[in-house]
């Protein structure tokens, strides 16, 4: 799962305050806006200096294997970070269509998908002008079993897909990583991912069809073991991209120059113009706004990574004038609350939860529309291929508001059919977990009101926010708060993921529910399936069915707003990151 | 007067050793858990405790604090052998989150608060010496009405605020100043000027406002004292008498409370820095009470301490210099 950044947390936070205020209630709309003259290459000339103004203290991490940010993914991959495969640098849908990057092609399986074979291109490079190898791809996977260092941050598909036995490590392999590793342990590694030449070989201990969609993760990239700090190669990864990291000083400034041993030839995804990208972190977000709202100076050639702030967004999107320099679009995030199937075994009372809901309060509880949108779906709108918006249950609203009748009338069947459960929600209540901050306790205000209204009791279960994931991991409450949005270009990495069995992120409980056997059956054909449009289609039924089902509470596919300086060209959302392509903005003027 | 010198330094120390006691134990006590935090978010609760164990977070506190100071003095290595990070003394902490030795981070950091606090010191100094000298000197004309109309409106203008303002009028509208940006003193030194430069009379007007005001209550108050009638009566010259004991006298106080404000500034300029984007050490702590980082923000509080710590023990021994009863007691 990509999370959002903490900049993006924060916006989001700054954000109840602007809808509080009324801030985008009234008056201009969110709607779909591309960037008009911005995201064409209309003038654009060769060199100068791209700027990114961010309130953020510095990057999540520059640590290929660390790295989980949407944003950030796109970012590093696209200036240093390079991969087996990536995807099409495009505007639009076809941007979510992958394509082979340091591989040859997009990967050869088994017949069975248990075995994936990569062959490297000729003349990749490293910064220092070595050439990019096979050990190194192997190395830098390595790196994410290495839990003491990458410390569970990054994706673990490595973890739960390559074919190394189970062991007591904290990753719960056999394999500690390359830092702590004896050579018999380094044996199973070596087993599971072996060089031939300049071919890869993954074996894996699952048939996984979209393989070759994982290894477009940076967790996948490549590491010189040589040039590997373990805990501080995230200050200054050395590069096989076209940008190289020049200095990073979190606090202060990140900068990308051209790394002058890039092989143009070898790379047919990027196509970098600018000479350099400087970051500059820990800026005020008011004055960011203001610096992009004068577009003066330097400014002309600035992007945001942040977004702006929610009290300007009625200035941003009322002014016709920047309609060539801002977007609005979704972000990739759905937003949803997860029911535990153990304790809330009853589809009745389910249901009566999700027609008392009152989701319109919640989203203007978090700034309003522009926040996102009424989620149909828990694959987000981002996935093209796969997303398609389910019919919710009968009686919900379309403008979010509760359904108080219908959800009494669910309880009322509740009563008949499953006594039990309809005691516990209305008499002892149902624990919701939750991050403990500011926003929630908004939240959950609203959840105890409107839940209230149809006989249902909630009790607040606040949790410490760095605690909250690893508590509820082990604990699950009734009603859990979470948000999701998909690793690579598939829904293989949500459905299965939010819902299936052994899914890294599915705390519903929902082994038992009569209704899992059938989902986890159509969730393992359509991983299996290597015919994407049929595959698509199986993604869409297996959407429906857990709607149907009300395992989860859809609540927003979360959307996101930008402005970009005057000079900036090829600023388009590219959609597996929901952010631009950063390595191929370019200037005009 | 070396007795003196030497009681006070002794006190200071202790009160250091108490102060980094008392700070080690408040940070550890936060709901925060530094081992979650070293952990991403498919983490689970074992893993915490694996890393809790690894850090040495499970320790007793008392142990904890021990080799914590022995790290000051002998540094410090974290992590197991093949993937240890070593911090040489003295070491501060590590901070997993931004990968790098606190003592590394500080160092980094403290020149640019150090070169903001000085220019701002002496900016302020001047201005508020200076016009509260005038607003005494020009008792209840329009010199005086405009001091302590200056003096009113930069006690009650928040510092965020007034930042705001300056990068809006001087950079955003009137584009006359270019957005602050840090360069090291040795770097460029006109670049470094220019950085600073609103920062420095941000923080100047702030602060400047208090010492107005206490300038010229004090100049005053000396004004009346019998040495000064005396003075007066004996022919003095005005120039004279005001410079050589008026204002030295009424500077006693005022030298005082400078230092204070001083180190308390070398320990952040929090807002300042955050508003014109300088990468100091309010900043830094700022970041790591965002992010729970812990070992920062021990170290940024132990280090503003000691800062205040000497300025106190400083200013002790100048005012012994400055007034013998001090000495005598």
């Amino acid at each position: 799962m990509k999370v959002r950044s903490k900049v993006l947390a924060i916006v989001a936070l700054v954000g109840l305050v602007a809808g509080a205020c009324g801030g985008s209630g009234d008056g201009v709309q969110s709607g779909e806006e591309s960037g008009g003259l911005s995201a064409t290459l209309d003038g654009v000339k060769d060199g100068g200096t791209l700027y990114v103004l961010t309130s953020a203290e510095g990057a999540s991490t520059l640590d290929p294997q660390r790295v989980y940010t949407g944003a950030e993914l796109g970012a590093w991959g696209s200036t240093f970070a390079r991969t087996l495969t990536s995807y099409k640098p495009v505007a639009g849908k076809d941007g979510t269509s992958l394509v082979a990057d340091m591989a040859t092609d997009l990967g050869t399986a088994s017949d069975d998908l248990t075995t994936w074979s990569f062959t490297l291109r000729d003349g990749i490079t490293w910064e220092d002008g070595s050439e990019v190898t096979c050990a190194d791809v192997a190395y830098g996977v390595s790196r994410t079993f290495g839990s003491e260092v990458t410390a569970f941050d990054g994706p673990q598909y490595a973890v739960s897909y390559l074919d190394i036995p189970a062991g007591d490590y904290d990753t719960d392999s056999a394999y500690p990583g390359p830092w702590l590793a004896t050579e018999e342990e380094q044996a199973l590694f070596d087993e599971a991912v072996s060089c031939d030449g300049k071919t890869i070989t993954f074996n894996l201990k699952v048939p996984v069809a979209d393989f070759n969609f994982t290894v477009s993760l940076l967790a996948f990239a490549p590491v010189p073991e040589a040039q590997d700090t373990a805990d501080q190669y995230g200050l200054k990864p050395f590069s096989n991209g076209p940008f190289k990291v020049e200095t990073y000083e979190e606090g202060k400034e990140l900068v990308l120059v051209r790394n002058e041993n890039w092989n143009a030839e070898s790379d047919e995804v990027r196509a970098p113009k600018v000479d350099k990208i400087v970051w500059q972190f820990g800026l005020d977000e008011t004055v960011i706004d203001e610096r992009m709202l004068a577009d003066s100076g330097d400014d002309k050639n600035a992007i945001v990574y942040g977004g702006i702030l929610p009290v300007n967004l009625q200035t941003v999107f009322g002014d016709e004038s920047l309609k060539d320099r801002r977007t609005d679009g979704f972000d990739g995030f759905v937003t949803y609350t997860m029911l535990n199937i153990k304790t809330v075994s009853c589809l009745e009372v389910r249901q009566a939860i999700w027609l008392a809901l009152d989701r319109e309060a919640l989203r203007t509880a978090a700034g309003g529309p522009f926040t996102g949108e009424f989620a149909q779906s828990f694959v987000a709108p981002l996935l093209t291929t796969d997303y398609a918006p389910a019919k919710l249950l009968d009686g919900t609203k379309g403008d979010g508001t509760p359904n108080t009748k219908a959800a009494i009338a669910k309880m009322n069947e509740a009563k008949e059919k499953c006594p039990e459960v309809y005691a516990k929600a209305t008499e002892d209540g149902l624990r919701f977990d939750h991050p403990d901050t500011d926003t929630w306790k908004k939240y959950m205000a609203i959840w105890i009101d409107t839940l209230g209204a149809a006989g249902i009791k909630i009790n607040d279960n606040p949790i410490e926010q760095s605690k909250y994931y690893a508590t509820i991991n082990g604990d699950q409450g009734d009603l859990m708060s979470a948000g999701w949005a998909a690793d690579w270009a598939n829904a293989s990495t949500v459905l299965p993921e939010l819902f299936g069995k052994g899914g890294g992120f599915n705390y519903h409980n929902n082994e038992e529910d009569p209704a899992f056997a059938e989902f986890q059956t159509k969730a393992e054909e359509a991983k299996m399936e290597t015919d994407r449009a049929a595959q698509a289609k199986l993604w869409k039924e297996l959407n429906q069915y857990v709607i149907d089902q009300v395992w989860s509470i859809p609540g927003s596919a979360s959307k996101a707003q930008n402005i970009v300086g005057s000079n900036v060209r090829g600023a388009y959302q590219w959609l597996p990151f929901g952010w631009y392509n950063l390595g191929d903005l370019g200037l005009a003027g | 007067m070396i007795f003196f010198v030497l009681r006070r330094s002794f006190f200071a120390i202790v009160l250091l050793l108490i102060v980094s006691a008392f700070t080690f134990v408040i940070f550890s006590a936060l709901p925060s858990d530094p081992a979650a935090l070293t952990c991403g978010k498919n983490c689970r609760p074992e893993v915490i405790e694996s890393n809790r164990e690894r850090l040495g977070y499970d320790r007793p506190l008392v142990e904890q604090y021990g080799a914590y100071m022995k790290g000051i003095f002998a540094g410090r290595t974290y992590g197991e052998e093949g993937s240890s990070i070593h911090c040489s003394a003295p070491s501060l902490g590590y901070s997993y989150d931004r990968h790098e030795c606190v003592t590394t981070l500080i160092a980094s950091t403290l020149p640019v608060t150090a070169s903001i606090a000085l220019g701002a010191f002496v900016l302020w100094m001047v201005i508020g010496v200076g016009l509260g000298t005038l607003a005494a000197l020009k008792r209840g004309r329009w010199q005086d009405r405009v001091a302590t109309a200056f003096s009113v409106i930069g006690v009650s203008l928040p510092t965020f605020f007034l930042g705001l303002i300056f990068i809006m009028v001087f950079v955003i509208w009137t584009g006359l100043l270019p957005f602050p940006r840090y360069t090291g003193l040795t770097e460029n030194p006109v670049e470094w000027f220019m950085s600073l430069l609103l920062p420095w009379f941000v923080l100047a007007i702030i602060s400047a406002a208090t010492y107005v005001r206490m300038t010229r209550n004090g100049i005053l108050e000396v004004m009346n004292e019998e040495f000064v009638r005396l003075g007066i009566a004996k022919g003095l010259p005005r120039r004279r008498l005001i410079v050589t004991y008026v204002l030295r006298a009424a500077l006693v106080p005022i030298v005082t409370i400078a230092g204070l404000d001083f180190a308390f500034l070398l320990g952040g300029a929090l807002v300042t820095e955050s508003i014109f984007n300088l990468p100091g050490l309010g900043k830094l702590t700022l970041a790591a009470v965002i992010n729970s980082d812990l070992p920062i923000l021990v170290a940024t509080t132990m280090v503003s301490a000691v800062f205040i710590v000497v300025a106190n023990t400083v200013v002790d021994i100048l005012y012994g210099y400055l007034d013998p009863r001090v000495r005598v007691k």
